[in-house]
Order: structure tokens, then C-alpha cells, then sequence
């Protein structure tokens, strides 16, 4: 088939249709998710540090503040680091306690040979 | 010595070309005997006789084996396919598919075998007439593949092992998930340019989308005879995703852009991540029906997985299930691979335009992640851009890598899998919108 031949209206339609409903049904889940996660995301509430006047030393307020937080990267990373070790039990090496002697064989050699050694000569 | 065993080797390799050559020829001239020369033979001695009915039953034997049956196309064949296991056993290529596939393919060029039997599925129909008289194992197990039903068990699986987690927490993701499909529309282009017919043109595109079941259940419903290059080269071309990624991440954006540190995902709920299979399914099979059936299994794993009530279920979809149809699924794509429809020109064109799918899909995420950048207050890497071509969690890891080349302390990798499995949720929909079109 020759490119001339080819039916490109109906071609370029299926392209542009097709990224056009691609775009289309996966930014209506952007805002179903979106939506969902003002509703279902967890809040997590982390105690504010009771602040105190300077002059009495007294809590400026009586009731508890609450303040949303999420961990950083790198406290995620030593946690997950943390109880990977604690569950694999790799925190400290287990070595087998078999001790073995193995076997060398000592090839002669005139550099390791006794005849040619230098004490030898001191007599 | 070693040089001996190669010498003894070759020497053996064309006593049994020769002898095969030699039967071949003798079958030939034994076809056009004349009468005259049977009358001969009737008229010869009882030794004679016994002699040459020797040496016609050791004619006919070597005759009947796949040596005196092959060409050069199945040798070629046998060549690829040894190449491809070489690439999973060494070069660890996905060896998990790449492995079955590659032995499927050496499996169904050994001639005389009958393992499988194309012209049982001419025309893209099954011929069950003559299943019972023909088929073959290869054939009853590529049923799976023609009636859809591999691709889909391997969606549950997939979904199954997949966190959500990432998306759920950054749903704008989703928008570099559909991006990168664009590979896949700009290939469906390119191969309608070179003259494939719309249907093949489709199946060739979805490679684009570097999923390996949606593209083999795209094209066993619209080009049943290209599913061994297509599944090939989908394949190859994952296991490829670190070589081919880079380059075009470094050319497409600055070191400034490559060094955006993303701020922290927000922690997801038990509740959210069991909605989310449920909406996804409903939003997505309602307004593209066609789509419901990889969308639909690709969810109902992720609903085992989060639910947390069928712990069993989900240990089995994720391991024995997906291995099994790992299994059939690669050896019978590979069987599909004969050399009468391998070794074409079009293969060639297969090829190139799967590099191009993935190159256009890689470039499709990280511009709309620049283009994103312009709006949002929140900057974005565009490095994570590249992750939406599927290819999970190769393409994330590529991001994590390319990232850190610039700034070794920017951890982009859970970033990165948000748009990432949402080019699996992409190629899906996709997948569901040209098969829609096509059908």
C-alpha cells in the first residue's frame, strides 16, 4: 500500500480521538480521587508544644492545640530502615561457630625452601 | 584440546548436513524412478534386496527427521531464538518472559514436531473441525492467548502486586500516566504510514504503551499473526527501558529541572485504597466498555491485595497463578514466532517502530510534567514524567537513577510510581479505546 493511498482523515481522527479519551477519562479520576481524598485522607494530629510567656511562666492557653503533620523523607526512611532490620533480624551478623582447618598444600618453591635460607650461612 | 572438540564438533555438524543432504536427494530421484528401474529391482538377487531394503529403510529414517525437513529459515529461526535465551539467561533481559518466549520459538520451528499449527487459526478464527486430528500442545495452550484469557489472569496478578498508594496520594500522576500513551497514538501513525492495515497499525502502537499483556491481548483480538514480533518486541524493548530512558530524560530537561526536590507524599488510608479499585472500575468500564476486561481484572487483584480479607487469594494470584500463566503465556507467544511469519520485512518495521513507541512515550510524560511546572505551585520532576510508560517498576527506577546522577540526596522513586502505575492504567484504557475503534 502506497502512503498516498492511505485514508489519513480517518487515521488522524482515530489519533486525536483516542488521546483525547485517554486525557479525558483519566483526568475525571484526578477529580474522583481528588474529591475522595478530602474525605477519606487521615489526618494526622501531632501535639503543638505548649508555648509559655516569658514573664510568669504560666500556658498561654489552657486546652490542647493539635497541628496536622506528615513525616519527612528522611524520618521515613530511618523507620523503614528501623523495622526492616528489627523483622529480618539482620541487625547483627550470626556466624556459624564451625571452625575449620583447611588443608594448604605448600608448593615447593626455591624462595620458601630452608637449604637456601640466609640462616644457613651464620655458623 | 578445546580446539579439538570445536574441530571434532564442526566435522560432526556436517557429517549429519551432508548425510541428511544426501538422503534428501536420493527421496528426490527415488519419486521420479521410471518402471524400467522397478523391473530391475525385481529382477535382482534375494542378497540384493535385503541390502537395499537396508539401506531404503536407513534413507527413509533420515529422511523423516527434521534435518532433511529444514531450510534455512528454521536454522535462522533456531539462531534467533538462541540469541533471545542467551539475552535472558545472561544479559538477564526479563528472563521471566523473555526465557519461555524464546523456547517457544525454538520449540515451534523444529520441523516435523506438529507442537503448533497456525493454519489452525487462519484467519484469525479457531478451525475446531480439525483441532482434534491436529492439535498440537502448543495449540491447546495458545488458546489461552486467543481467547483472551492469559493477559487478563496476568492483570489480576499484576494488580495484585501493585501499590496504588503513590497515585492515590498524588492523583495528578494520572495526567503523566496519559501522557506517555502518546507513544502509542504517534506509532499508530507511523505504522499506518507505512502501509499496515489500521488493525496491525493499533497493535504495533500499543507496544508504546510497554505493557506486555495488553499489548499481546490488543493484538490477539485485531492481528493474531503478528502477536511473535509484537510480543518480542514489547518485551525486548522493557527490558531495554534503562538504555533507552536516559538519553532522551538528560536531553529533554535542564540539570536545574533534574534536581526538583518533591515534597513528601501524603500518607493514604485503608479506606482509600479499597475504594479506589472499585471507582476505578466503575468510572472507567462505564464510560469505555471495551476497556472493562483489563481494567476490570487489573482491579479485582488490587482489591485482594487491599482489602486484606483474602490474604490467600492474593498470595496465590501474585505467585502460583501469575507464574503458571507466566508460563503459558511466554511459550506460546514464542510458538507463534514460525519463520513464515517472523521473517519478514514488516518484523524489521515492527522493531523500529517500537523504539520509536517508547521514545515518543518517554518524551510525552516529561514535557507535560515542564508543561505542569508552569501552573502548579508545587514543582514537579519531570524526571518522574518517563515512569508513565508502564514498565513497572523499571521506568520508576530509571527516574530514581537518572535523578540522582544530578542530586544524589532526591529520592524520586515513590514519586515516580504514581505516574507509573498509571501508565498501566493508561495502556489499559487505551488499549480499550483502539480495540473499540477497531472492532
Amino acid at each position: 500500500m502506497e502512503i498516498t493511498q492511505i485514508n489519513w482523515d480517518s487515521t488522524l481522527l482515530v489519533v486525536a480521538f483516542g488521546i483525547s479519551m485517554v486525557f479525558l477519562i483519566l483526568v475525571l479520576l484526578v477529580f474522583i480521587i481528588k474529591i475522595f481524598g478530602l474525605f477519606f485522607a487521615p489526618i494526622v494530629l501531632v501535639k503543638k508544644p505548649k508555648k509559655k510567656s516569658r514573664a510568669d511562666n504560666i500556658p498561654l492557653q489552657a486546652v490542647e492545640e493539635y497541628e496536622e503533620s506528615h513525616l519527612t523523607a528522611s524520618c521515613s526512611a530511618a523507620i523503614a530502615m528501623a523495622l526492616h532490620l528489627y523483622y529480618d533480624e539482620d541487625v547483627h551478623d550470626i556466624e556459624k561457630a564451625i571452625v575449620t582447618i583447611k588443608k594448604v598444600e605448600k608448593r615447593y618453591s626455591p624462595w620458601s625452601s630452608k637449604i637456601y635460607g640466609l640462616t644457613n650461612l651464620v655458623k | 584440546m578445546n580446539t579439538k572438540k570445536h574441530i571434532l564438533f564442526l566435522i560432526g555438524v556436517l557429517v549429519i548436513f551432508m548425510g541428511t543432504a544426501y538422503a534428501s536427494q536420493l527421496k528426490t530421484a527415488n519419486t521420479y524412478s521410471t518402471e524400467n528401474e522397478v523391473l530391475l529391482e525385481q529382477t535382482s538377487t534375494s542378497t540384493a534386496t535385503t541390502e537395499n531394503t537396508f539401506v531404503e529403510n536407513f534413507i527413509e529414517f533420515i529422511s523423516s527427521t527434521g534435518f532433511a525437513q529444514a531450510d534455512w529459515k528454521t536454522f535462522v529461526m533456531i539462531f534467533i531464538s538462541c540469541i533471545l535465551l542467551y539475552l535472558a539467561i545472561q544479559k538477564n533481559f526479563e528472563p521471566l518472559l523473555l526465557l519461555p518466549i524464546a523456547f517457544g520459538m525454538l520449540l515451534t520451528n523444529i520441523p516435523l514436531a506438529g507442537l503448533f499449527n497456525a493454519e489452525l487459526f487462519a484467519g484469525g478464527h479457531i478451525n475446531w473441525g480439525n483441532f482434534v486430528q491436529k492439535g498440537g500442545l502448543l495449540d491447546y495452550l495458545y488458546l489461552g492467548v486467543k481467547l483472551g484469557i492469559y493477559p487478563c489472569l496476568i492483570f489480576v496478578g499484576v494488580g495484585a502486586m501493585t501499590d496504588f498508594g503513590p497515585l492515590i496520594a498524588n492523583p495528578k500522576s494520572l495526567l503523566l500516566g496519559a501522557a506517555a500513551q502518546l507513544g502509542i497514538f504517534i506509532t499508530f501513525l507511523g505504522a499506518s504510514g507505512l502501509g499496515f492495515t489500521p488493525s496491525e497499525a493499533a497493535s504495533i502502537g500499543i507496544i508504546g504503551g510497554a505493557d506486555g499483556p495488553t499489548s499481546i491481548f490488543l493484538t490477539s483480538k485485531l492481528a493474531p499473526h503478528l502477536l511473535g514480533p509484537i510480543a518480542i518486541a514489547a518485551y525486548s524493548y522493557m527490558a531495554l527501558v534503562p538504555v533507552i530512558q536516559p538519553p532522551i530524560m538528560r536531553l529533554l530537561t535542564t540539570k536545574k529541572e533534574r534536581a526538583i526536590r518533591m515534597k513528601q507524599l501524603r500518607t493514604v488510608s485503608k479506606k482509600e485504597k479499597i475504594l479506589f479499585p472499585i471507582i476505578v472500575t466503575v468510572i472507567v468500564s462505564f464510560l469505555l466498555p471495551s476497556a472493562a476486561t483489563l481494567i476490570g481484572c487489573l482491579m479485582l487483584g488490587n482489591l485482594m491485595r487491599e482489602c486484606g480479607v483474602v490474604e490467600r487469594l492474593s498470595k496465590t494470584v501474585q505467585n502460583e497463578m501469575m507464574n503458571i500463566v507466566t508460563i503459558f503465556l511466554g511459550i506460546t507467544v514464542g510458538a507463534t514466532a514460525t519463520s513464515e511469519s517472523f521473517l519478514q520485512s514488516q518484523t524489521l518495521s515492527i522493531m523500529l517502530m517500537g523504539i520509536i513507541a517508547f521514545s515518543f512515550g518517554t518524551a510525552g510524560g516529561i514535557i507535560l510534567a515542564k508543561i505542569m511546572n508552569l501552573f502548579v505551585k508545587e514543582k514537579v520532576n519531570p524526571l518522574i514524567g518517563s515512569a508513565g510508560v508502564s514498565a513497572v517498576p523499571m521506568a520508576a527506577r530509571v527516574s530514581q537513577v537518572v535523578g540522582q546522577e544530578t542530586d544524589p540526596g532526591n529520592f524520586l522513586l515513590m514519586h515516580a510510581m504514581g505516574p507509573n502505575v498509571a501508565g498501566v492504567i493508561g495502556s489499559a484504557v487505551a488499549a480499550g479505546i483502539l480495540l473499540n475503534m477497531m472492532t
